[in-house]
C-alpha cells in the first residue's frame, strides 16, 4: 500500500491516514490521533526535527543494532482497536512485533520499508464510505496538521 | 547514532520522575524529577503534550488496549534481546536537554541520542536508573522555578489523589 494522503476528520476530531493499493483500486482509512499523525506527516514531508522525534528514537535503537524493518502489515482495523504487525530481520532472524498501524507506518515511513494490508481488512473496509467522505471534503482538508 | 560518550570522571546524580504537572495555558507539559540521593531537588523539564501523556500512562501503570509508542520500543527491544541499562541527561544547550540512553544486548553496549521525554518514557517501562550529571545540575536555568513549582504543588498533588483514587 501506498500513503496516499493525511487528512483531518473535524467530526472525530481525528486525522486519517489514507493507504492506495498499487493500482489505485483499494482505498484503506485508518483513524489516528494527533501525535501519530505529526509523527507521520514528518516522515511523509521529510522534515528533520532539531531533535529526533519518538519514531527517529525507536528507528535509532534499531540501527545501533544493525537491526532492520522487513514491511509492515496492517492486519486488523475493528472499531477501536487497529491491529500491525512490523517484521524485523536481526542477526539473520526474523522477529513480529505487535503494534498499531500508526506507530508501525511512522516506522515504515522512515525505514523506507513496504506497507501492506491483508485482504481481509481491505474487504472488510466499506471504500464507498470513505469515498463518499472525500466528495465532502475541500482541498484545505488535506495535509493540514496544525487546525 | 549520538555517540558522545561522557568522560569517565563525569559525576552522575540519581533522579527518578516524580510527577508530570499540567502548564495551563499551554500545549505544554513539566516533567519533575525528583533527586534520589536524598538532597532534596526537584528537575522540571518542559515536555509536550503527548510526551507528558506518555510519561503519564507508565508513572500510573496504565494498561491501554493497544500498545503505545514506548510500549512498543520496549517490546522491540524485548524481542531483540537489548536491555536499558540506564537514562543519563548529560547535555544542555539554549534551554535544551539532551539524553543519552544506554543498551547493552550481549555485553555489546551502544548508545542512543534521544529527547529527555522519550528516554525517560522508556526508562519508566523498563525500570532502568535515571541520572543527571553534575555539569547539567551546575548548568541549568533556575530562575523563578522555586516560586512557580511552590504555586504549582497544591493542584498537582490533588490531581495525584484523583489518580490514585480512581
Amino acid at each position: 500500500m501506498h500513503l496516499k494522503g493525511l487528512m483531518f476528520d473535524p467530526y472525530n476530531n481525528a486525522y486519517i491516514v489514507v493507504l492506495r493499493d498499487e493500482d489505485g483500486h483499494e482505498m484503506l482509512p485508518i483513524w489516528v490521533g494527533k501525535a501519530e499523525a505529526g509523527a507521520i506527516s514528518m516522515a511523509l514531508e521529510n522534515v528533520a526535527p532539531p531533535r529526533p522525534m519518538t519514531h527517529d528514537f525507536m528507528k535509532s535503537i534499531l540501527d545501533a543494532y544493525d537491526a532492520k524493518v522487513i514491511s509492515v502489515v496492517i492486519t486488523d482495523l475493528n472499531e477501536n482497536t487497529y491491529f500491525a504487525k512490523i517484521h524485523l530481520m536481526y542477526e539473520d532472524s526474523e522477529y513480529t512485533v505487535d503494534a498499531r498501524p500508526s506507530d508501525a507506518i511512522a516506522l515504515a515511513l522512515r525505514s523506507n520499508a513496504p506497507v501492506f494490508a491483508k485482504e481481509s481488512v481491505l474487504n472488510k473496509q466499506s471504500s464507498e464510505e470513505l469515498e463518499q467522505w472525500l466528495e465532502n471534503l475541500k482541498p484545505e482538508d488535506f495535509g493540514k496538521l496544525d487546525s | 547514532m549520538g555517540q558522545t560518550n561522557p568522560s569517565a570522571d563525569q559525576q552522575l546524580v540519581e533522579y527518578a520522575v516524580d510527577r508530570v504537572l499540567d502548564e495551563t495555558n499551554t500545549d505544554t507539559k513539566i516533567l519533575v524529577l525528583a533527586r534520589q540521593d536524598g538532597r532534596p531537588d526537584s528537575f522540571p523539564i518542559w515536555i509536550g503534550a503527548a510526551e507528558g501523556h506518555a510519561i503519564k500512562l507508565a508513572l500510573d501503570t496504565t494498561l491501554t488496549p493497544r500498545p503505545m509508542s514506548h510500549d512498543l520500543i520496549k517490546s522491540v527491544m524485548e524481542h531483540l534481546n537489548v536491555r536499558v541499562r540506564r537514562v543519563v541527561i548529560g547535555d544542555v544547550k539554549n534551554s535544551t536537554y539532551y539524553a543519552t540512553v544506554y543498551l547493552e544486548n550481549n555485553g555489546v553496549e551502544r548508545t542512543v541520542d534521544a529527547r529527555p521525554s522519550d528516554a525517560i518514557s522508556l526508562a519508566l517501562r523498563t525500570r532502568a536508573p535515571l541520572y543527571v550529571t553534575e555539569d547539567v545540575l551546575a548548568r541549568r536555568n533556575t530562575a523563578n522555578l522555586e516560586s512557580w513549582l511552590a504555586k504549582q504543588i497544591p493542584k498537582s498533588s490533588s490531581n495525584q489523589q484523583e489518580v490514585r483514587e480512581s
